[in-house]
């Protein structure tokens, strides 16, 4: 049982991070290619707090709040560059929260942080904790995309300008999607840190934010239950793959290829032409 | 003498980032797609560079084959993986782009196995005394050479010929070029073949610098030379030029003296990141 | 379109991993990087486990039983070990694991093999904390410290050079080479003249070659694997810097002097590998690996051949099948193998001699033995 306990925790933790990039990037249009420096921020936070005896519970909110902190300073910085200039400043942040934590002795350097102690919930308090947190950020996320903020995020999304003009304080706003996604990003590192009870610089690296933005994409951005799904497929899906060990990230990276080549609005799109079709079809 | 030789080694480095970026900004000022896989080409080149080579004995000839080969791959790269997705949102070619780069990657350790390449005798290993105790290696300065000769045709072909004036034309604006009669379609392809030869021409000097091709070979210009094109102001060809020397001469520095602050790599984003708050559309981007 | 592939790939994914299995064979888990960065020293790996798993089972196996490997692909991620080590304890019902992989991810499959109490032996990982993570858990590499101070002595004592320039790659096998070398350094001797750190990324060092250059050191003990090491002692020599670089296990490969060329004449390492070795275990081991691999060995492979066959000595001697039992008896490992005879401390950690190897007309051969006990004393619980 513990496989299948842990595979289902590894999901949920999957689906948490891509629900908080969702946020940022499918909701208000923001495209990051750094989100995994809040991850790590919430992991690193969470870590050494546990590390001090500090119960695991009470590092949630803190793993949140570094992360929060960490992502309105990005977020500010942000404010500056739209588009592609965003895509590669995030991936900056990214490159350069790595490249600190590296050198710093005090977060373990290269070496990273091995030994950090259970969550003291049993392996299954600690799944359905995951699993809940992930469930009660999605239904979150929904209840905020029918909102009025919601409809603030997608136009902006949209078109910025055009928001600014109506009088809607667009920069406001995004930052308000870049700490709530970062701080849920800190609440997932928290997660990811005492489910793999190992972190190092490499575990939030450039490779990590890539991942976490094609599952939002093949999920089909700004779509809750797409991306749940995505999330879900992708997190476990080079373990499905074990069997043609040679051949897995070739077959994964084909996969994401035909995806976007094919169908750019992700699995919820596929879903949609899927089911609109069979609707067609009948009388 | 110190600062000499840390100079030279930040322009050899530069060089190389100014061969690989140039393709790149030019993909981007062509087409506003994020082209990650370009990285992939260069690996491409150094593969090839390093196979030709000990095929045939000459370096010279395996620089040519590199650059059309993996020209020609490049412009297949346009129209099966980027030409579909051109009415997409940028975000998806991206994607695209970089689930293209794995799967290159990994098909380069299935075909040529894990353990990358060598030169079977490497070629231009000897060295120039400038001075007593300064020496400039015969790869080094074929590294500089080559992107000065390299970029100086294409400087040259861009500014004095019909079809160097008919590319800048579609740059600047795409459907005035078209209403002038210029087959933008041609332009691209020209376009792709140029930015991944000089990306091969990289990959196989690279070889030399290194006597090494290996499967993973792209992955640090794969993103270092999307930093560099956002320094110097995407789709502008001096602003790259001179990110690309900016960037090798601050690393070289930035080794020594800095080197135990911030990782080499993370050093190319903070002077990114610093750049772009001060001036957002790059170093010589115009807003 | 893209659906139903991806619909059929699952599929036929799941039904594979319902797959075939042996019912009799003992099943020892492997887990290795195929793919990603470190795939050449995965692939290496896992040809040195496949070879000692056939030399033991063409030799009788175990009490006539075959010994089977169950391989996974860990691309050296701790996040993809975890659920790679679960699968292995508990739907392969492995009877103990082996990493043929970096520290990252043996350091995480470490702990839930701790926690199910199924052996564990790390073939060449070297993070300090692997073995901490308790009793179980055992390791066939010398951790990177001991490393280091057999470094400060054969650079301070041995070659009697005593101004020396490091050159340490960032991450944890470079960092915990640089700590001991730097540790030991003063006892022989040694001013450690300057210090500079690269990223495992890196293959271009021109402006670290030139600052060492201009420090005029005696000698430059420099950590890597070969793919960073052939390009820096190079470049090290095509600068016209003469002395003797120093390496590590990580430059243990032909690749390496494939890499470097003519100025790997001379390089001198610390590993584990004797090439002129008298042992037969050794000789055998060499020998038979290149006929089965079709290149020449190195150090990975030799520790992955190694803890397989520890693990398979100690299914022989064990009393019976318990994990407890199989734990007791690689704890007593007494064995002879590729590279020397392994001995395990009360914390899990090898005792044995450290190999000098030194290139010479193209290929490593036999410089000498470092055997100072108290020197490469390891870490104890």
């Amino acid at each position: 049982m513990a496989y299948e306990i842990t595979l289902l925790t590894t999901i949920a933790i999957s689906v948490l991070f891509a629900l908080s990039l969702n946020f940022i990037s499918g909701f208000c249009g923001q495209i990051s290619l750094g989100h995994a420096a809040f991850l790590g921020t919430g992991a690193y936070t969470s870590a050494m707090m546990t590390k001090a005896s500090i119960p695991f519970l009470v590092t949630l909110p803190a793993a949140a709040l570094s992360a929060a902190a960490l992502g309105f300073i990005i977020g500010l910085t942000s404010l500056r560059v739209r588009h592609d200039f965003l895509a590669i400043t995030t991936m900056g942040a990214g490159f350069l929260f790595v490249g600190i934590i590296r050198q710093q002795d005090f977060f373990g350097g290269e070496i990273g942080i091995a030994g950090i102690p259970a969550t003291g919930l049993g392996r299954i308090g600690f799944m359905s904790l995951c699993m809940s947190l992930a469930a009660l950020f999605a239904l979150f996320s929904i209840a905020v995309r029918r909102s009025w903020m919601g409809f603030v995020f997608a136009s902006i999304a949209d078109n910025e300008d055009v928001t600014r003009i109506l009088g809607i304080n667009a920069s406001a706003y995004k930052l308000i999607a870049f700490v709530i996604g970062t701080a849920t990003a800190g609440v997932a590192g928290a997660l990811y840190a005492h489910h793999f009870r190992f972190i190092g610089p490499d575990s939030f690296g450039f490779v990590e934010s890539v991942s976490v933005l094609a599952m939002v994409i093949v999920g089909g951005i700004g779509s809750v239950t797409g991306i749940i799904f995505s999330a879900a497929i992708l997190s476990v899906m080079p373990l499905m793959f074990q069997f043609i060990d040679d051949y897995k990230l070739l077959l994964y990276s084909a996969l994401l290829f035909f995806m976007m080549r094919f169908s750019p609005d992700g699995l919820a799109g596929l879903f949609k032409r899927a089911f609109r079709k069979y609707a067609g079809e009948r009388p | 003498m110190l600062y000499l030789e840390l100079f030279i080694q930040g322009i050899v480095q530069g060089s190389i980032y100014a061969l690989i970026a140039l393709g790149l900004t030019l993909v981007y000022g062509l087409l506003r797609i994020l082209h990650v896989a370009h990285a992939a080409l260069f690996t491409l080149g150094g593969y090839i560079g390093v196979i030709v080579t000990n095929q045939t004995g000459s370096l010279a000839l395996a620089v040519l084959v590199a650059a059309i080969l993996v020209g020609i791959v490049g412009m297949a790269v346009y129209k099966i993986a980027y030409e579909p997705l051109l009415s997409q949102p940028p975000f998806i070619a991206l994607i695209a782009s970089i689930a293209l780069f794995i799967a290159s990657e990994e098909l380069f350790r299935i075909v040529f196995g894990p353990y990358g390449l060598s030169y079977a005798s490497q070629p231009l290993t000897g060295h120039l005394e400038l001075f007593p105790g300064f020496r400039l290696k015969y790869a080094e300065m074929l590294v500089i050479g080559m992107s000065v000769v390299v970029l100086s045709i294409l400087a040259y072909l861009s500014l004095n010929t019909r079809i160097g004036i008919a590319w800048r034309a579609s740059v600047t604006d795409p459907s005035m070029a078209r209403a002038f009669g210029v087959n933008i379609q041609n332009v691209r392809y020209m376009n792709f073949f140029i930015g991944s030869a000089l990306a091969a021409i990289a990959g196989v000097l690279v070889a030399l610098l290194n006597n090494f091709v290996e499967p993973t070979m792209g992955s640090v210009a794969s993103y270092k030379a999307l930093a560099i094109i956002v320094l110097g102001g995407l789709g502008n060809i001096r602003g790259t030029l001179l990110a690309s020397m900016l960037l090798g001469i601050i690393e070289a520095f930035g080794t020594i003296y800095i080197g135990h602050l911030i990782d080499r790599d993370a050093l190319a984003f903070g002077f990114l990141i610093i750049v772009l708050m001060v001036r957002p559309q790059g170093l010589m981007g115009v807003k | 379109m893209t659906f139903k592939v991806t619909l059929a790939s699952l599929t036929l994914g799941l039904s594979m991993i319902a797959g075939v299995a042996h019912a009799d064979n003992i099943k020892i888990g492997l887990n290795v990087p195929l793919t990603g960065f470190a795939a050449a020293d995965g692939k290496s790996a896992l040809n040195g486990a496949e070879l000692a798993v056939e030399q033991i089972n063409s030799s009788g196996g175990i009490k006539g039983d075959k010994i089977e490997l169950v391989v996974y692909d860990d691309q050296a991620s701790p996040k993809e070990a975890v659920p790679i080590a679960q699968k292995l304890i508990e739907k392969d019902k492995v009877v103990a694991g082996i990493s043929g992989s970096y520290s990252g991810s043996t350091r995480a499959s470490a702990g839930i093999y701790q926690e199910a109490q199924i052996p564990y032996v790390s073939a060449f990982a070297i993070h300090p904390d692997i073995t901490r993570a308790g009793d179980y858990i055992f390791r066939t590499a010398f951790v990177g410290e001991v490393q280091g101070r057999a470094g400060a002595k054969l650079i301070g004592e041995m070659l009697g050079k005593k101004r020396v320039a490091v050159i340490t790659l960032k991450n944890d096998f470079g960092k915990s080479l640089a700590a001991g070398f730097k540790e030991a350094a003063g006892k022989f001797g040694i001013e450690i003249v300057s210090e500079y750190e690269y990223s495992i990324k890196d293959r271009q060092f021109g402006p670290i070659v030139s600052k060492v250059k201009s420090d005029n050191p005696d000698a430059i003990y420099a950590s890597g694997y070969f793919f960073t090491a052939g390009p820096l002692v190079s470049q090290l020599r095509s600068a016209g810097i003469d002395v003797p670089v120093i390496g590590q296990e990580g430059y243990d490969s032909q690749k390496f002097i494939e890499i470097a060329g003519a100025a790997s004449e001379g390089i001198i390492i610390t590993t584990s590998l004797d090439r002129d070795s008298k042992s037969a275990e050794t000789a055998d081991f060499i020998s038979a690996f290149e006929a089965k691999a079709g290149h020449k060995t190195d150090m990975v492979a030799a520790s992955a051949h190694t803890a397989v066959h520890v693990v398979a000595a100690a299914l022989k001697n064990a009393s019976s099948m318990k994990p407890s039992d199989l734990r007791a008896a690689i704890a007593a490992t007494n064995l002879p193998a590729s590279i020397g005879t392994i001995s395990f401390n009360d914390l899990g950690e090898v005792q044995k001699d450290v190999q000098v190897q030194v290139v010479k007309d193209g290929n490593w051969h036999h410089h000498s033995v470092i055997n100072d006990a108290e020197l490469l004393a390891p870490p104890m619980k």
